[in-house]
């Protein structure tokens, strides 16, 4: 087998800790030595442990199923965990995702706003009222639709989107792709009763699928290749047909 | 001294977790979910392959039926389950899975007609029924009978936790993020909340609570590869344990995973192989059919792991930097299949180890994969002997898998077990009995103890490194406390742990001060606490001189039902002392459904108990009798063992299958 | 918390919940850019007439002027359509400023994302908002003339104008922009829409976005060129400037020099 020498790799962090009084934000390098088939999750660890116990950042699965690693690596939103260092540069930078309540250095707190995200889509299952009784059989679904359902699932809420996305930043009230493609999947699922008017009632309007500008950062970063662009397209398509028929509302 | 107050804490926000919130919160309870990460990141995310519920939908699974999942069950737990909890599982799993879709779980369907199967390495023409087209497809697993596994693409764990959290918020529970339990409250054998640390601040506060869940999945991260989460560090397990009154049960059944990738061990799922896929040697032989020509590569999970170090040790694996490794081959179920139903496989596959598993095979080893051990609790899921305290999941000895869990019966205890606990809290919390009477000094005393611990790990000098003590511990158990096992090496292994474990009482935080977010604090205690874990599985494999399931001794080859028939229990009431106080809890074979038996791999080494073959005569009587009287199926299982009672009473129901429609359903549109 | 929307005030109660109207205006702010776009680009192909030869860009004015219909040109025709895209501009505008940056702080969250993510699109969609700023002024000027001397057209006129009356610079950078601003628009309006997309999207997108550019390049040069050639024109006709041109086969023979 050919001796490698492994490279030298400068990790560059933005570091702060919002907790410590008088804390500024910085970069801070650390030099370590790569090691074959090294992730970034290996990487920061390895950091953590010998050269600043301090540094923080979340790892839950670290096999790219979870979305808690999301980060910005060199530029663009990312899942830390499975990303190999062979398939960067040298210099690497790592910065968290922006938008979310920042914890400290890389750690971010996408939970809380992906709870009220959730809470403002009413991301759930709406049924009718009716007895359900979980001794008989299931309701059949057609094994397509399920696979397309699943498809928009898929979803591991990690911010990417959210981090991608030029709307989002300047407009915070914006539901996201992440937002989107929730009611795009709710509305695929026959289980849900809730009509288009009702999803037009939560995206109808320039927080929702209207303000999107169609910049496709979240297409072009999301870790789980959703369909992003196409399912916000349609939406706009559906909720464009609800918005024109309807005679309802003030209009102001 | 903040102390904030709910009738039900749930510590834990994984399935079993979020199921018993949302159960207790549907009977009117107040609860509160405490979760080191989102819900949504909970490591039941991970689970790829499926739930196992007898369903019996798919034309493989025609004529499965709770009996048929109870027996392999049994088997697969070398008769280590408590019978009767298995039976109550059985017959929730299929009420679990339909209440799953009726909350949003896809669930992968039937479709009508043929298609095609890799079935031992040969191309098979399946015929699904039309009747059965849409419902809820299946999947073979390890160590079934019937294709049981339901399952969607091989994202399952990731389509039922999100289903269960959108529940969640829909039925607006309080979870609280980034929270952990470092302590529970307890006073006179009841227990009541927790200290509960907010890990973003370190602020410490007490949840004060009529009964408190530990739903906090496994302890896998004591070995130093593992395909748990990172999160999975088995504190749950650690302050219960600490309390020195809840008891720990079969700490040292942990189950190894055949197939995880090499060298991250990143599980790729049981669904492989259940889908036709093959392990492979150095030579590219599918070496699995010489040693088990039965079920071959689909043997029970335990079975399969041994096999493979068997084979890695006649020279025959691949050797690599990390070590040796086998293949698994999943080529041939062909790009088509791999992209729709093992598409997590194939991005892993692909990020992590950079190859294209529809050309290439992937490099596997066995690795820890699921702690069967954990707080043993009674059938209602609260601890025999801490009142007000509950665990379910895999954090829990509730005991459904013995020692070998079946693979696919993990997501689905979670869930089932949600269900019962959360209804057996719910009566708890309805009686006057659970009311909350601790003093709120024994509170504040609880509060200001972590405080004291913190305090001193970040104040101590020239202490011990956290990460040091924690990767040696880890070391160990990977050495020593592997797949086999030997009475030196768990003896050395003992040894070293407990001198780690005296050396933890000198750490120092080192290089990081802070009492708000502080990895390196949260490194430390938990290395303390997982020291205790470790002991507890180490010490155990050492007492238990057999091989039973997956704990494998190589100096008692033989499953001895004569002596060892019996559960180790744990608990630690003196906090200086080395080693946990154990026990056993006997099983009584006079009363099981399925007396010990051959399980059917390899050569049978059981050394049998005398009570087995009187059970057996037992039932073979009773089952004449019954033949004779012209007993349906439900009527005979309950002559052999009686167990409705004990289900809540909404869960006693029988399940519909296409075979056994249930007359009182109003007529089903098709 | 970003998602509360539990607490509105009472603006919000009397306005009802549901707005019919961001659906209508996101879709007339499409429809509007789609006509904008497809007229700009017959504009400079009629406009590049003129590399053909002068005659040629005649003919394209008058039959703009209706000469072929009533057998006499009337300019006012070519006011008439510059008022309505004037009109459509306006609105198309309007509508548009509503997805503008509507603060500094928001101008510089912006600016910081789009240096901080590498993301082709994202940059594009800067460039779009950049030009169609500046369009405000260059379009109104360059229409509000068109509309107020409309009969000053043809390739003298024309060429005068733009040489002679330095008008030059501002259609050097009104063209520019309206190349970019239309051919990222059409493209964006695709994807937004999600029309032409396909049985796979995601390939689609990369086939839009190669034609996107070649649209662009092509229309930057045919543009560029054509003014060149009334740089030229209005360079050798800058002595005679204002004199109007008249086709060669009707010019009479003793004017000939």
């Amino acid at each position: 087998m050919k001796i490698e020498t492994n490279r030298r790799l400068k990790i560059s962090i933005l570091r702060f800790d919002p907790h410590v009084k008088g804390d500024k934000p910085r970069m801070e390098t650390y030099e370590i030595e790569e090691a074959p088939g090294m992730t970034l999750f290996i990487a920061l660890n390895d950091i953590r442990q010998h050269h600043d116990a301090s540094l923080k950042f979340d790892f839950v699965c670290r096999a790219g199923i979870c979305g808690s690693c999301a980060m910005i690596i060199n530029g663009k939103p990312d899942l830390a965990c499975r990303t190999l260092t062979k398939k960067l540069p040298g210099e690497i930078t790592l910065a968290p995702l922006p938008v979310f309540e920042l914890i400290g250095d890389l750690s971010v707190f996408t939970g809380n706003w992906m709870r009220g995200l959730n809470e403002r889509l009413e991301a759930w299952i709406h049924e009718e009222e009716s007895e359900f009784n979980f001794n008989l059989l299931e309701e059949p679904m057609e094994p397509e639709l399920a696979d397309e359902i699943y498809e928009l699932d898929r979803c591991i809420e990690c911010g990417c989107c959210v981090a991608g996305c030029g709307t989002i930043q300047m407009r915070e009230e914006f539901v996201g792709a992440v937002g989107l493609n929730k009611i795009a999947r709710y509305q695929l699922d026959p289980r849900d009763k809730r009509s288009d008017k009702d999803y037009y009632d939560l995206i109808g309007d320039e927080d929702g699928v209207f303000g999107c500008m169609t910049l496709l950062g979240c297409e072009d970063v999301c870790p789980k290749n959703l369909p992003l662009q196409s399912k916000i397209a349609y939406l706009r398509r559906k909720m464009l047909t609800i918005g024109m028929k309807d005679k309802s509302g003030c209009g102001c | 001294m903040k102390i904030i107050y709910t009738d039900i804490l749930v510590i834990g926000g994984g399935l079993a977790g979020l199921r018993t919130a949302t159960g207790v919160k549907s009977r009117g309870h107040d609860v509160i979910v405490l979760s080191l990460v989102p819900p949504k990141r909970s490591h039941s995310a991970a689970a790829q392959g499926g739930m196992q519920a007898s369903l019996a939908n798919s034309f493989m699974g025609q004529g499965d039926n709770e009996d048929i999942h109870f027996e392999d069950t049994i088997k697969g737990s070398d008769w280590g389950a408590d019978q009767k909890v298995v039976r109550m599982f059985v017959n929730t799993a299929p009420k679990a899975i339909r209440e799953l879709t009726h909350w949003g779980v896809p669930w992968s369907r039937v479709k009508q007609g043929d298609h095609q199967a890799i079935i031992n390495t040969k191309k098979v023409t399946i015929t699904e029924q039309d009747n059965a087209h849409g419902l809820i497809t299946a999947r073979d697993f390890g160590g079934t009978k019937k294709w049981r596994t339901c399952y969607t693409s091989d994202g399952t764990g990731h389509s039922m936790l999100y289903a269960m959290d959108n529940k969640a918020h829909e039925q607006k529970i309080d979870v609280r993020e980034r929270m952990e339990a470092v302590a529970l409250i307890h006073e006179n054998k009841r227990c009541y909340g927790a200290i509960v640390r907010n890990l973003m601040t370190g602020e410490l506060s007490a949840f004060v609570a009529k009964a408190t869940t530990i739903a906090t999945g496994g302890y896998g991260r004591i070995y130093s590869v593992s395909t748990n989460a990172v999160i999975c560090e088995g504190m749950g397990q650690a302050i219960a344990l600490e309390t020195g009154i809840a008891t720990l049960g079969n700490m040292e059944a942990i189950q190894f995973h055949p197939t995880a990738i090499v060298p991250v061990g990143i599980l790729t799922t049981e669904g492989c192989r259940g889908d036709g896929g093959v392990l492979r040697d150095v030579d590219g032989y599918r070496f699995m059919p010489d040693y088990e020509p039965q079920k071959k590569d689909l043997a029970s999970r335990d079975v399969v792991s041994r096999r493979m170090i068997e084979h890695l040790r006649k020279g025959k694996g691949v050797s690599s930097r990390y070590g040796d490794h086998l293949w698994l081959d999943i080529t041939l179920l062909g790009r088509k299949h791999i992209e729709k139903n093992l598409r997590e496989v194939k991005e892993i596959c692909e990020s992590f180890l950079g190859i294209d598993p529809a050309k290439e095979w992937i490099p596997v080893r066995p690795t820890q994969h699921y702690s069967m051990g954990g707080i043993r609790t009674n059938y209602t899921g609260e601890s025999q002997t801490l009142k007000g305290l509950y665990a379910c999941g895999e954090a829990a000895c509730w005991d459904i898998h013995g020692f070998n869990r079946l693979g696919g019966n993990s997501v689905s205890e979670t869930v089932v077990s949600g269900m019962l606990a959360a209804e057996y809290i719910a009566d708890f919390c309805d009686k006057a009995e659970s009311s909350v009477d601790v003093n709120s000094n024994t509170i504040g005393s609880f509060l200001q103890q972590e405080k004291d611990k913190i305090e001193f790990l970040l104040n101590n000098e020239n202490g011990e490194d956290a990460y040091e003590l924690r990767q040696s511990m880890e070391q160990i158990m990977m050495d020593k406390v592997g797949i086999f096992r030997n009475g030196t090496e768990l003896e050395h292994a003992v040894n070293e742990l407990k001198a780690l474990l005296l050396r933890s009482n000198n750490i120092e935080v080192k290089r990081s001060k802070s009492r708000a977010a502080n990895p390196a604090l949260v490194n430390a205690y938990r290395t303390q606490r997982m020291l205790k874990i470790a002991l507890t599985a180490a010490y155990g494999a050492l007492l238990r001189t057999e091989s039973r399931g997956a704990h494998s001794r190589e100096d008692y080859p033989e499953r001895n039902d004569e002596e060892w028939l019996k559960r180790t229990i744990m608990s630690w009431p003196d906090p200086d002392s080395d080693v946990p106080v154990v026990s056993y809890e006997q099983l009584d074979i006079k009363s099981m459904e399925l007396p010990p038996g051959f399980r059917g791999y390899g050569k049978d080494m059981t050394i049998q108990h005398p009570d087995s073959e009187i059970r057996r005569e037992e039932i073979k009587k009773c089952l004449s009798n019954a033949r004779e009287q012209g007993m349906d199926r439900f009527k005979v299982q309950a002559e052999l063992m009686a167990y409705e009672d004990l289900l809540p009473e909404k869960y006693r129901g029988k399940n519909e299958r296409l075979v056994e429609p249930l007359a009182t359903r109003p007529s089903r549109k098709s | 918390m970003r998602h509360d929307r539990e607490h509105k005030s009472v603006a919000a109660y009397l306005c009802g919940y549901i707005s019919h109207m961001p659906a209508r205006l996101d879709f007339l702010q499409s429809m509007t850019g789609l006509i904008l776009a497809l007229f700009i680009a017959a504009h400079l192909l009629f406009e590049a007439s003129i590399i053909i030869s002068k005659d040629a860009m005649y003919a394209v004015t008058r039959l703009f002027e209706g000469y072929y219909f009533f057998g006499e040109s009337y300019p006012g025709i070519i006011s008439f359509l510059a008022a309505a895209i004037f009109l459509l501009f306006i609105l198309h505008a309007m509508l548009a400023i509503r997805k503008f940056p509507s603060s500094y702080r928001q101008y510089q969250l912006f600016m910081s994302h789009m240096q901080h993510i590498e993301h082709g699109d994202t940059r594009l969609w800067f460039y779009q908002a950049i030009t169609g700023f500046m369009m405000f002024f260059l379009g109104s000027v360059h229409l509000y003339i068109m509309m107020t001397q409309s009969s000053d057209i043809g390739p003298y006129a024309s060429a005068d104008r733009i040489y002679s009356d330095w008008m030059w610079p501002l259609y050097l950078l009104l063209l520019i922009c309206v190349i970019l601003h239309a051919a990222i628009g059409l493209y964006r309006l695709a994807l937004k829409w999600g029309i032409f997309e396909g049985a796979r999207p995601k390939q689609r997108r990369k086939l839009l976005r190669k034609l996107m550019f070649i649209t662009l390049f092509v229309y930057l040069g045919i543009s560029l060129m054509s003014l060149g050639t009334y740089m030229v024109i209005g360079y050798q006709h800058s002595d005679r400037a204002g004199e109007r041109f008249i086709l060669s086969n009707e010019q009479p023979a003793e004017v000939q020099p």
